[in-house]
């Protein structure tokens, strides 16, 4: 029973580190772009979806269908506008960009927020799912069930749109697809405007779940980073699976050896990934 | 006018000539103003500077006939210890203090109190609780913070008197020096009053997730739960308290619930958490400091920072107050009289009843058990400033 539970929390969690890892994966692979934004995108879609609950009351369920198209618009113009311009340059000079402008938005949600910890407290709360002894608390099941079905999206979109396609293509071979008439510097655009849509979308689901404040968004980061390495970058279902045998590895850990070494666990683990398998789990190539 | 310009005259003259400086007394005080401690070090600022602020709109402090204003002379250490020490001994010897507060916490309050035991500088440490600090038979330094155990121990007896079912204890730490240390000692206070220890374990720094050690905790039906962390740490543990139904007699978390943020990010989860601390602003005393009451002090805190004063914050204030009171009985700023003032002080401030024992550390403060009812902390220990019961049941 106990290791039913584990297993379970573990799922659940893990569902929690696709949906923060698909959009960065996603960057990363096609853009080669390591997004240090991400994390606090997904924290300012948290924070939009705690105002929108304390001031209009608007459900963070639906508050996600409010964000996607703003950070899908902010993601856009943010590669439009910066990232294409050194686009072409080494990967340390786009990582640099994306930490300044992390350092800017960060510190502005400092200002405007102030640094307390908050918390999106549902009223009445969304309760809990429970058979026999197992508990399961609904908004992480929702959470999860959200994360596959946005990534379940973002599947289709990559593989059956003409956008997404073109995606793909870019990713391949960035000469050879511009020679077929693909607007590269646009798809980059759309494909960073998706990663920051998956991040904004992240925020609300987030932000029923763990505390809030502007400056959690390494955290965040950190588990997208080893998602990204577990389930093989680039790749939409290798973060849904990285992420899942994350969220378990982390709970039999924590289960096996104590909490305080949860973390030490799935490092090694990713230490060993990058030594013996570095394409991920799921990614042989990690096209679609 | 010319009101103003001799007092602007005053003030050059104050600046131009500090030999003459007669008529201020200077406080040294190493903080981390920058590096890892520095959000620690502002609460210690806001502390002092209340007090100077307020002894100086007094007319300053009372020396005999004389009244001398209070200046606070502030060097960064740049939470790096060894230049704790460096920055204590430039305080005494070049910037010619009359007296000093200890750099932050207790390591490095232990380690600066040596240079301020060789000067013979009496020293206040606002934010050191280690017994271990007081033990080298020092004769200068002087601490406001009680031992760690007077956290858990009035913690167990209050347990062990009002349910005495209790038996089963889980302890769950972060890994992290005072959150351990005090965790540390409440298995010891809970043992000694027999109760049982089924659970204990500690979790990293940045940990995201606390289900598994909840389900272990929860395959153990404890009658109390004991978890230490900080806002972030203790919001999530509750919220997955919640989630996997876990319910107790009792839920004691150090160190988060004395704060509001607490309070409102676990919403209707704090109710019932049971916590202790130094101080809190609920506690009730009558102060003849120079903030007078309780009351008086978070008045006058909320006035200049628009926030209530933590324990933190209000223990630097009363290491100022105290310093104060121990300078007007003695009537004088010579350091071996104030030192011997201060040793045998028994006065009551609005942070409780000042009282040092023979290693300097306090013994007199009862530091408050509360539990938050109706989203409110409500003082529940000790009894001359309880407001309300302890209650049982966390859901």
């Amino acid at each position: 029973m106990l290791y039913l539970q584990v297993l379970l929390n573990g799922l659940v969690l893990g569902g929690l580190f696709a949906c923060i890892a698909a959009g960065f994966s996603l960057v990363w692979g096609v853009l080669n772009v390591i997004n240090i934004l991400h994390g606090s995108f997904i924290v300012l879609g948290a924070y939009a979806a705690w105002y929108a609950y304390g001031i209009l009351g608007i459900h963070p369920f639906l508050s996600i269908i409010l964000v996607a198209p703003l950070f899908f618009a902010l993601g856009y113009a943010i590669q439009s506008l910066l990232l294409n311009r050194v686009i072409a340059a080494p990967v340390l000079l786009t990582l640099t960009l994306t930490f300044g402008l992390d350092l800017m938005l960060s510190n502005a949600m400092l200002a405007a927020f102030k640094a307390d910890f908050r918390k999106l407290v549902l009223d009445p709360p969304l309760g809990l799912l429970s058979v026999g002894n197992i508990v399961l608390p609904v908004d992480r099941l929702a959470a999860m069930a959200l994360a596959l079905l946005l990534t379940l999206l973002l599947y289709l979109v990559l593989s059956r749109s003409r956008t997404g396609r073109a995606i793909v293509a870019v990713r391949m071979d960035r000469e050879a697809a511009s020679l077929m008439g693909v607007n590269v510097s646009r798809t980059y655009a759309i494909t960073f405007g998706i990663g920051a849509l998956m991040a904004g979308v992240a925020g609300p689901l987030i932000a029923m779940i763990f505390p809030i404040s502007p400056l959690t968004g390494p955290v965040y980061l950190g588990k997208a980073f080893v998602v990204c390495v577990l389930g093989g970058l680039g790749s939409v279902p290798g973060a849904m699976v990285g992420g899942l045998v994350l969220g378990v590895v982390e709970s039999f850990a924590a289960l096996w050896f104590g909490p305080e070494h949860a973390i030490t666990v799935s490092f090694a683990l990713l230490i060993a990934m990058l030594v013996f398998r570095p394409t991920g789990l799921i990614g042989r190539k990690g096209y679609e | 006018m010319s009101i103003i310009r001799s007092s602007l005259a005053a003030v050059a003259l104050a600046f131009a000539l500090p030999a003459t400086a007669q008529d201020v007394i200077r406080i040294g005080a190493p903080l981390p103003i920058t590096g890892p401690l520095s959000p620690e070090a502002i609460k210690q600022q806001r502390g002092y500077d209340l007090w100077a602020e307020t002894a100086n709109k007094a007319g300053g402090v009372r020396v005999g006939n004389r009244r001398m204003r209070v200046e606070i002379v502030y060097v960064d250490y740049q939470s790096n210890t060894p230049r704790a020490v460096q920055a204590a001994e430039r305080l005494i010897t070049q910037d010619k203090v009359n007296f000093l507060f200890s750099p932050f916490g207790s390591g490095a309050a232990k380690a600066a109190s040596t240079v301020s035991e060789k000067y013979q500088v009496p020293t206040i440490a606002a934010t050191a609780s280690s017994a271990q600090v007081y033990d080298q038979g020092y004769k200068f330094l002087f601490g406001t913070f009680t031992p760690n155990d007077t956290l858990t121990e009035p913690l167990a007896d209050i347990v062990k008197s009002k349910a005495p079912g209790v038996q089963r204890v889980a302890v769950l730490a972060r890994n992290d020096l005072f959150p351990l240390a005090i965790a540390q000692e409440m298995e010891k206070s809970a043992k000694a009053r027999g109760m049982r220890v089924v659970y204990s374990e500690k979790y990293a720094i940045g940990t995201l997730d606390h289900a598994s050690a909840l389900t272990q905790i929860k395959a153990q039906a404890p009658h109390w739960i004991f978890a230490t962390g900080y806002t972030n740490d203790l919001v999530l543990m509750r919220k997955q308290m919640a989630d996997l139904k876990i319910e107790a007699p009792l839920v004691t978390m150090v160190a988060a619930p004395a704060y509001q943020e607490f309070i409102d990010s676990a919403g209707k989860g704090a109710e019932n958490i049971t916590s202790a601390a130094w101080w809190h602003p609920a506690v009730r005393y009558k102060g003849t400091d120079i903030f007078g009451t309780t009351e008086a002090y978070v008045q006058a805190f909320k006035a200049k920072y628009k926030a209530d004063p933590d324990y933190a914050e209000a223990s630097a204030s009363a290491a100022g107050a105290v310093l104060q009171m121990a300078i007007e009985q003695a009537g004088t700023i010579d350091r071996q009289k104030v030192r011997d003032t201060l040793a045998n002080l028994n006065v009551t401030t609005f942070w409780g009843v000042v009282k040092f024992g023979p290693t300097g550390q306090i013994t007199s403060l009862e530091p408050p058990v509360f539990q938050i009812q109706g989203s409110k902390p409500v003082v529940i220990h000790p009894p001359q400033v309880k407001q309300g019961e302890l209650r049982l049941g966390v859901q």
